[in-house]
């Protein structure tokens, strides 16, 4: 035992890095076989001896095998078996006698298991619900055999698919089986009279009447049946029932019941809704866009992580205060508080194995970790009073301690919002004109458009139109008549006074050469002189591109300069194939002399 | 200081005082091997988790110790750094049952020999591994290496395994303490 502790010590002091150097590697075993979620964790004194055990509601290896497992260390205190799997765990005081030691709460299927000692001390079950009249009927029947199991099993279905009441376990159970099953089935039950009880998802604790650290504390229930309640620690009678319009998966409980209280319950409908004192109903209601994965209170604020990867700030009011975006999935939630330096913190476990702590929307802390974080609890464990416990997904437990001169500097980490965000631009002032515009803009916006569509659609026919045209009369560079598509682009080059014009004629058809083309230069005879103004171009084989050079003389001496028009024409046409306008530049050299 | 202290002091009939610092985490034992150090009558029944600190008094054979017995806790551990510069050994104490908090133990005794009090010091160290009478206890050995003790290489050290309840190893302990003041002083 010694010796696989100490190498437990060893691999977790392997993994401390600059990084999280605020933290001591206490323990890591990656097969200390604890399945969880931090809903399922809770620390206490049970014993009322100083030393804080970690209470482990166990899903077992892939939710098979449901164990209460309590922890002292690093070991393995007790172990119970439980009927089914747990859904949550909490610790609270049920009476004010002396010894105060806490009572342990497991909530499991329609059941509260209370422990004191970690001895069995009470199981509360939920209040059975009305059943469905006509599923009530239908067994009646099945009573005095006056049905057959097919026709039952076929009413039943229908039962199922349309009534608002679900059915109950047992008509569930008689659906899923086998024909030959069913007789006998029904023969065994039909006597019995049909119960229909709910579940319970979630579970949290609401002091009684004071807000003293060690105060008694109620139990507040979620159940699937789209219900709160409120327990009494001492009876285990329901103090108060609630309605609201999902099932909750998550609550958060402030104040005292006897005096003022606040429940926030994050449902699946993606809702969170915010209950009062005396309000049978909610109260607020906050709307995400995702579902939510995990509820923290965090001072009056609630923090709330959604599949959309972000974590949200909300006042009690459901005003978003807050947003930050998370590198990877949340998997779990908890509350860090640090009570000797009076900080709370909202710890994240994340997908890419990353464990951060947020201080509102400020990153404080980045926890790395060997596998990915399933659960998350932070307090006062063994007698070391800042302790983070960690399950992960292969079943390790991570136990790591709070250095005492560790403190969680804002700004070490990515501040929430970049600097930018908070800098006032320099906005102009409002002049008469522009408000002058933006109530003209007001009172005759119809009007504007209106004239700017016509506007558009006559620019549109104009373009369209000058598009026509230069096709008809070939006047672009590119010919696109089926028989001879050809390609013209021209190239002066030189500075003066003599330039050099250099045509590239491409025929662009796949296979068809050209023959029997004649290039011809217009210009102005007073402005340019050119060599050829008009020669015969060779068979264009197609794909190739032919440069035809020629020169320029410029005979202006005046600087100024005009345009040459390049007609490519066919033999015995008056229409030309192409045409091409070049711009001649300034004659530059003549300008120096 | 009169003729006579000085000639009783060279006699031996005097014994020399030396202050003691008594550190550990909570919980470890500290006041209770202090407790076992002193003379049976002098001996209080029942031990309660310290606050801020206590000054105790025992003598050895040749010694007369005052010890500053600090508290472990977690808010008092502060306090520790301002006996430094007064102590003229440090007998740390160390629950050998109590695995989870080793790392702390060896955090604070890190801080404690990195601190400019105690850095250039040399300065004797006695290790108590206490509670060696709990089934879950880990060896002296073990505690030693756990804390890393091979590296302290400028001052003399020593780990005893003790039960301080039975009053086991102690001795041991101060018996090597006062060897180590001795040997420093002449």
């Amino acid at each position: 035992m010694a010796a696989k502790s100490s190498s437990d010590f060893d691999s977790g002091r392997a993994e401390s890095n600059e990084a999280n150097s605020k933290w001591l590697d206490a323990h890591y075993d990656p097969m200390a076989n604890i399945h969880t979620f931090s809903s399922c964790l809770a620390l206490a004194d049970l014993h009322g001896d100083g030393e804080y055990k970690l209470v482990v509601g166990d899903l077992g290896p892939g939710g098979q095998n449901p164990y209460l497992k309590v922890l002292k260390g690093a070991t393995v205190l007790t172990e119970s078996p439980l009927p089914s799997l747990p859904a949550a765990a909490a610790t609270f005081l049920m009476e004010q006698h002396e010894p105060r030691t806490p009572a342990l709460a497991l909530a499991s299927g329609p059941c509260v298991y209370v422990y004191k000692n970690l001895r069995p001390y009470f199981k509360f079950n939920l209040p059975q619900l009305p059943p469905n009249p006509l599923e009530q009927d239908l067994w009646d029947q099945a009573k005095e055999d006056r049905i057959d199991p097919l026709t039952l099993k076929e009413m039943l279905e229908s039962i199922r698919e349309k009534a608002e009441i679900p059915l109950s376990v047992q008509s569930l159970r008689f659906l899923q089986l086998e024909l030959s099953e069913m007789e006998s089935f029904v023969n065994q039950n039909k006597s019995k009279t049909i119960k229909r009880q709910t579940v319970i998802t979630t579970m949290t604790t609401l002091k009684k009447n004071l807000a003293d650290e060690d105060a008694i504390s109620c139990l507040v229930l979620g159940t699937e049946n789209k219900g709160l309640l409120i327990i009494d620690p001492e009876a285990f009678t329901i103090l108060a029932e609630m309605d609201i319009p999902s099932v909750p998966v998550f609550l958060e409980a402030s104040g005292q019941f006897d005096v003022e209280f606040q429940l926030a319950a994050a449902c699946r409908n993606g809702t969170i809704y915010i209950l009062k004192r005396d309000s049978k109903h909610p109260k607020y209601s906050i709307e995400l866009s995702a579902q939510p994965v995990g509820l923290v209170q965090v001072h009056k604020i609630l923090v709330i992580g959604s599949t959309q990867d972000s974590l949200h700030g909300f006042t009690h009011k459901g005003k978003k205060l807050w947003t930050v975006q998370m590198p990877a999935a949340i998997l779990t939630m908890n509350l860090l508080e640090h009570r000797s330096r009076s900080l709370q913190a909202v710890m994240v476990g994340l997908a890419n194995t990353e464990v951060r702590i947020y201080r509102d929307k400020v990153l404080l802390n980045v926890i790395r970790t060997p596998d990915t974080v399933t659960s998350l609890c932070f307090g006062r464990y063994g007698r070391e009073d800042n302790t983070l416990i960690m399950t992960t997904r292969g079943g390790g437990l991570i136990i790591k301690i709070l250095k005492r001169t560790a403190v969680f500097v804002e700004g070490t980490g990515e501040v929430g919002s970049p600097p930018a965000q908070a800098m006032k631009l320099n906005v102009p002032r409002k002049t008469r004109l522009y408000v002058d515009q933006t109530l003209r803009e007001r009172e005759a916006g119809t009007g504007m458009h209106q004239i700017f569509q016509t506007d558009l659609y006559l620019l549109h026919l104009r373009a369209a139109r000058a598009y026509v045209q230069a096709l008809e009369s070939s006047l672009s560079p590119m010919s696109v008549t089926a028989r001879e598509p050809l390609k013209l682009h021209a190239v002066v080059q030189g500075l003066g006074p003599t330039f050099k014009l250099t045509l590239h004629l491409q025929n662009t058809s796949t296979a068809r050469p050209v023959l029997g083309l004649l290039v011809c230069f217009l210009y102005d005879e007073a402005l340019y002189a050119l060599p050829r103004a008009f020669f015969k171009v060779p068979l264009l084989v197609p794909g190739l591109n032919y440069p035809l050079e020629t020169f320029v003389q410029s005979l202006s001496s005046k600087g100024t300069s005009d345009i040459i028009r390049v007609l490519v024409l066919r033999e015995g046409q008056g229409v030309p194939q192409l045409s091409a306008h070049i711009s001649m530049p300034v004659s530059e050299g003549l300008m120096a002399a | 200081m009169g003729l006579l202290d000085r000639l009783s002091g060279l006699l031996g009939l005097r014994k020399k005082e030396v202050h003691v610092l008594c550190l550990g985490l909570d919980n470890s034992g500290k006041t209770t091997i202090i407790n076992k150090l002193k003379p049976s009558n002098a001996q209080s029944q029942d031990i309660v988790p310290t606050i801020g600190f206590s000054i105790e008094k025992f003598k050895s054979s040749s010694l007369s110790f005052t010890v500053f017995d600090m508290s472990g806790q977690g808010r008092y551990r502060n306090l520790w750094e301002h006996y430094y510069k007064e102590g003229q050994a440090i007998i740390f104490v160390i629950d050998s049952s109590d695995k989870l908090r080793m790392v702390v133990a060896k955090e604070e005794l890190d801080t404690l020999l990195n601190h400019p009090d105690i850095k250039h010091r040399r300065i004797p160290i006695l290790f108590f591994a206490n509670k060696m009478d709990l089934r879950d206890a880990v060896t002296s050995v073990k505690v030693s290496q756990l804390l890393c003790l091979e590296n302290i290489k400028d001052k003399p050290w020593h780990i005893c395994a003790s039960d301080a309840i039975k009053g086991e190893g102690l001795q041991e302990g101060v018996d090597w303490l006062q060897d180590q003041i001795q040997g420093a002083k002449t």
